[in-house]
């Protein structure tokens, strides 16, 4: 086991090194949009990569944070009601396919992962006609209820999975209890997958909070969501040419943030929901 | 028919009870399917309306001519014979497909080699805070990451600089704009290519197989590289399967990049289908066409993902198709 230990001291290190480059390179648009946002026109002319900021420090924060306020508000309620649908829902239904044995359960489960074959690229144009002629448009609902629809496919195969490896004891004990499916569901199976629950979530959250194309298509720019606002970036005209480029990275780094905050908070549900192993044919 | 034992009364009252239990038993399992629907109901409402419903409508509309206002008038097979002949069409699969054979293996090499990479660390907690670093790069929305690479694309950019600083300088171009450049500039985004969730999900992968195959492998003596193809690789296909199977849809509607930041010029160099697709729907207003676009691409993507679901067969089926 010693023996072991120190050989494999020996071949790691290039491990640790691999990793740490890998690992920067992987990082370095989000260093890099951080810190352009500080710097001003001149200074990123001159070194783009440098850490150095000065005057004027934060000033484009502030113009950005007045641009993007208002449409990062619009964008944390679609994003929550979608991943709080696409959750609820989806854990409905995943306990049915593990839980209970009813007529066609192989069938529908077929059903829904099926859509996982179906491009968004597919549905895009009838479905924008579809939410059009429900008189959505402009709405938020036009996103949030596509979203919820759209996230089922992925959260069902994945819940179920995880369901199916709860302990069967556990289910037994709680229905010699005369405990109903939705108790059950509710205490048991809810609890234990709560870190697949976080990844699931988290993977949601970030799809939907980049998207762009849907969005532009059925919000108007008044109403716009924080990616529309970041593609459809026009500096105000009292910010000089030279200095465009830092206001949009900043822009982008306000709109990253609450990603950012959600992911740190989270972190260790996530890492550990996508450990169970749940996300495999 | 009378039979034998309706002489008994004790064996009727006995048939009687048989029948009404089967009864009750049939009833008990009308109720249990009930609640299995029950179940169901909300999510089969939602991709009904959102998923399914508009799939039928674009598979039937890639055989009409609509505006998208007025009713669509069916043509039968004219789409599909007017996209053999269009030039832009035929060039944007051709970009799709070496999007897709250099993307797909490379993004999934990519991601499987750091899995890799972080499973053989001796360290538990090395171990993790690689998988958080990694899984940071996802709190970058797609946008945003798109947008920060069109600027290291431009001229004095960010690629420029690296170059200029290896004495490669002269070669500087406006990626993006630059015919010669521009398809594969849009490929190289994303450089180095590792993506968190198809990592995590190879790494959960490696984690979960038994300690005593890889002792076993130990005692043989099976070097590192021979230990990756032959016992690790093997047992993780139920995971490359699945990260296959979403990376081909992934980059067949991947719209965002060229829609962004070329919108398919320069000289149609950076068209991929569902750009044209998207271009035909929403600015010539030709959804027939458009979703006849949509139909060959996703017949495609579908024969795709279906062979690799066939042809990857994992243990666990293979013992079902045996058994």
């Amino acid at each position: 086991m010693t023996n072991r230990r120190s050989s494999s001291l020996r071949v790691r290190i290039p491990h640790y090194v691999a990793l740490t480059v890998i690992g920067a390179l992987s990082l370095f648009p989000m260093y890099f949009m951080a810190i352009t946002g500080l710097k001003n026109g001149i200074q990123l002319e001159e070194n783009p990569f440098s850490l150095a900021i000065n005057h004027p420090f934060g000033i484009f924060y502030r113009q950005a944070w007045d641009y993007v306020d208002g449409d990062l508000l619009r964008t944390v309620l679609i994003t929550a009601a979608s991943v709080a649908g696409i959750t609820v829902l989806g854990m409905l239904s995943a306990y049915a396919f593990a839980r209970i044995e009813f007529l066609g359960t192989g069938l529908l489960f077929y059903l829904i992962f099926g859509l996982l074959l179906i491009p968004s690229f597919l549905t895009l144009i009838p479905l924008f006609l579809e939410v059009r002629s429900m008189g959505l448009v402009d709405n938020p609902l036009a996103l949030i209820l596509p979203y919820i629809a759209g996230g089922q496919a992925f959260a069902v195969f994945v819940f179920r999975s995880n369901i199916q490896g709860i302990p069967e004891e556990l289910f037994e004990a709680a229905r010699i209890d005369g405990a109903s499916h939705l108790r059950m569901l509710l205490h048991i199976a809810t609890p234990l997958s709560r870190p697949i629950m976080i990844a699931v979530g988290l993977l949601n959250v970030t799809s939907i909070w980049g998207d762009y194309v849907f969005p532009s298509l059925v919000l108007p720019v008044s109403r716009q969501t924080a990616a529309m606002a970041v593609g459809n970036f026009q500096p105000p005209p009292s910010v000089p040419d030279i200095n465009v480029v830092n206001l949009q990275f900043a822009a982008y780094t306000i709109v990253s943030v609450p990603i950012i905050l959600l992911f740190i908070f989270f972190i260790r549900y996530f890492i550990a929901g996508l450990a169970t192993g749940a996300v495999k044919m | 028919m009378v039979s034998i034992t309706s002489a008994n009364p004790l064996a009727l009252d006995d048939e009687a009870r048989r029948a009404e239990r089967r009864a009750s038993s049939r009833r008990k399992k009308r109720i249990i399917n009930l609640k299995g629907w029950a179940f169901l109901a909300p999510t089969f409402v939602f991709v009904g309306i959102f998923c399914y419903w508009p799939a039928v409508r674009a598979l039937e509309g890639a055989f009409t001519t609509w505006d998208g206002v007025s009713a669509p008038k069916w043509v039968g097979l004219h789409n599909f014979d007017q996209l053999l002949h269009d030039t832009v069409f035929l060039q944007s699969f051709l970009h799709l497909l070496w999007w897709s054979l250099f993307g797909i293996p490379v993004g999934m090499g990519a991601s499987l080699l750091v899995a890799l990479l972080i499973y053989r660390l001796d360290s538990k907690r090395a171990q993790y805070w690689f998988r958080v670093a990694f899984s940071l790069t996802l709190c970058l929305p797609g946008i945003v990451g798109i947008l920060t690479w069109s600027n290291f694309y431009e001229i004095g950019g960010v690629i420029d600089a690296l170059l200029s600083d290896v004495g490669l300088g002269r070669f500087g171009t406006a990626w993006l704009a630059n015919p010669h450049t521009a398809l594969g500039a849009l490929i190289f985004m994303g450089f180095p290519f590792v993506g968190a969730f198809a990592m995590l999900v190879f790494y959960a992968g490696l984690q979960s197989i038994p300690g005593e195959i890889l002792d076993a492998a130990a005692v043989d003596g099976v070097s590192s590289m021979r230990r990756v193809w032959h016992v690790e690789l093997p047992l993780i296909k139920g995971q490359l399967k699945v990260i296959l199977i979403l990376s081909i849809i992934a980059i067949t509607q991947n719209l965002l990049p060229p829609l962004l930041l070329t919108q398919g010029g320069p000289a149609n160099e950076t068209y991929v289908p569902v750009l044209y697709m998207y271009e035909n729907a929403f600015q010539y207003a030709q959804m027939g066409y458009a979703l006849s676009i949509a139909f060959v691409l996703f017949v495609a993507s579908l024969v795709l993902a279906l062979l690799t679901m066939r042809y990857l067969r994992t243990d666990a089926e293979t013992r079902k198709k045996v058994a």
